[in-house]
């Protein structure tokens, strides 16, 4: 799975670069280092729920919407995500996915 | 192959002093260049008006090809006399060179010039001429690509008098000096930076003379092509990059939407880098084809800043950017070089950054300050708003 933190300018200022440090560190946590890729990318398009926080390459699951987390096209969309609650979204959301 | 000049000084002022009794003057002429640095007997107000009025009047006299021998008698009987010393000109150094390489300087009591010529530090062949009583040097300069002439007053090679260099710092040690720090890289303005600074180390940052260094350098032409922002109108995309796309020299896009526009129309992957280098500014991006990819408003942000720093005379941070964030990449490309810039700016509004201070008044008006700044270092720009 490839996860994706947007760095565009709204999210950015709504603090990216915490919201990485973060998954950086729940991914060598949950021990999910090998199974998910961390990468950055530019304006979502979701800037007012932002830091937006993409998951994509999750084989054929498919994710309830839900006032975190909604399923997109290629993948899911995952709002508002800040340092703080990374984790919680973190394992309600994307852990699941990789079961 | 087209060769541009471009120019660029510091000066360090005599500690205590507001005003800085040397004066760096330069004018462009068509295919010509003048530069001026004069510096006025003691310092503060007197020397100030000294050196303004002898370099304003010496650059526009030699920038329109008036005789030295006229110039400098014209400076002689012009200036008032100091009642303190009995004399009434500063001492100068005069750089009159065109886009080829060819012209001449001329130097009257300031230190001699250097000639920084294929990565060595030289001197020049100086010719003694008498002017009014007075000896003037001339020397006639044939410039290559890359090549810097470097034109001093003497708080240079009186740096650290009294202090930790007994008798100053001897040209034979600049030179030196100038040999193991500057590189061909290095622009106008980044060497006179470099040689005042290491001046002002001398001085412990309390220079007993104010010091000026400015730098003349003959250089090959490069164009920097930068998109800002997407258009109003979706249906102009292709034609806007395509537009950007066509010109010669490197290529910009500052932007996370222009980014994606053009990436898209290239048919090329947009990559985001993951590494904040520093944490302010958000992470470059990669299109295959393109020199640098960046975000927008926060980049332009802080390379707004770094222009201030860059054109500031006494600003004494390098001019050369080691740092590996966006901002201070684009400040490496802009700044350092490029000669002429053309800016494609979209005026397209991301409602989602309405109300913040990224919107996009906020990110004209960062273009317009930007292109100002650009256009103090002497860069050429143009401006295209779509």
């Amino acid at each position: 799975m490839i996860i994706k933190v947007c760095v565009g300018s709204s999210c950015h200022l709504k603090g990216s670069y915490d919201v990485v440090e973060s998954l950086k560190g729940l991914l060598k946590k949950y021990e999910v280092e090998d199974a998910i890729e961390l990468q950055a990318c530019f304006c979502v398009g979701n800037c007012a729920k932002g830091v937006s926080v993409l998951a994509e390459e999750f084989g054929d699951k498919h994710p309830q919407e839900t006032p975190a987390a909604t399923p997109i096209e290629d993948g899911l969309l995952l709002h508002q995500v800040t340092a703080e609650n990374a984790e919680a979204i973190f394992v309600e959301h994307v852990l699941p996915l990789l079961k | 192959m087209e060769l541009c000049l471009e120019t660029g000084y510091t000066s360090l002022n005599h500690v205590g002093e507001e005003l800085c009794g040397d004066h760096v003057e330069s004018c462009v002429d068509g295919d010509y260049t003048t530069l001026v640095l004069a510096d006025g007997l003691g310092s503060g107000v007197k020397a100030s008006i000294l050196s303004t009025l002898t370099s304003k009047i010496l650059c526009t006299m030699v920038s329109n090809d008036i005789d030295i021998v006229e110039c400098v008698s014209t400076i002689i009987e012009t200036l008032p006399v100091c009642k303190v010393r009995g004399v009434a000109y500063s001492t100068f150094s005069v750089v009159h060179v065109n886009r080829q390489g060819e012209g001449y300087l001329f130097e009257f009591d300031n230190p001699e010039a250097i000639y920084y010529h294929h990565g060595e530090a030289m001197d020049f062949d100086r010719e003694a001429i008498e002017v009014c009583g007075r000896t003037v040097f001339k020397s006639k300069l044939n410039l290559e690509e890359g090549d810097i002439v470097l034109v001093m007053s003497d708080g240079t090679v009186h740096a650290g008098i009294g202090m930790i260099l007994n008798f100053g710092w001897p040209r034979e040690k600049i030179k030196e000096y100038l040999n193991n720090h500057l590189t061909a890289d290095h622009s106008a303005r980044a060497a006179a930076c470099v040689l005042a600074s290491a001046c002002n180390e001398i001085y412990e940052g309390m220079p007993s003379d104010d010091t000026t260094v400015a730098a003349v350098r003959i250089r090959r032409r490069l164009d920097v092509n930068v998109m800002v922002g997407p258009p109003v109108n979706k249906e102009q995309d292709e034609a806007h990059v395509a537009r950007y796309l066509e010109g010669p020299g490197k290529k910009v896009v500052c932007g996370g939407t222009s980014s994606q526009i053009l990436a898209r129309h290239m048919g090329e992957r947009l990559k985001t880098s993951l590494e904040f280098p520093d944490r302010e500014i958000p992470p470059i991006g990669y299109i295959k084809g393109i020199d640098l990819v960046t975000e927008g408003v926060i980049t332009l942000r802080r390379l707004l800043e770094l222009s201030r720093k860059y054109i500031s005379i006494s600003d004494l941070t390098p001019k050369t950017y080691t740092q590996r964030d966006g901002a201070s990449l684009l400040a490496d490309i802009l700044f350092e070089q490029s000669t002429h810039v053309h800016f494609f700016v979209g005026q397209s509004v991301n409602e989602a950054h309405q109300g913040l201070d990224i919107d996009i008044t906020m990110k004209l008006k960062l273009v317009e300050s930007i292109a100002a700044n650009l256009r103090i270092m002497g860069k050429e720009v143009t401006l295209l708003y779509v």
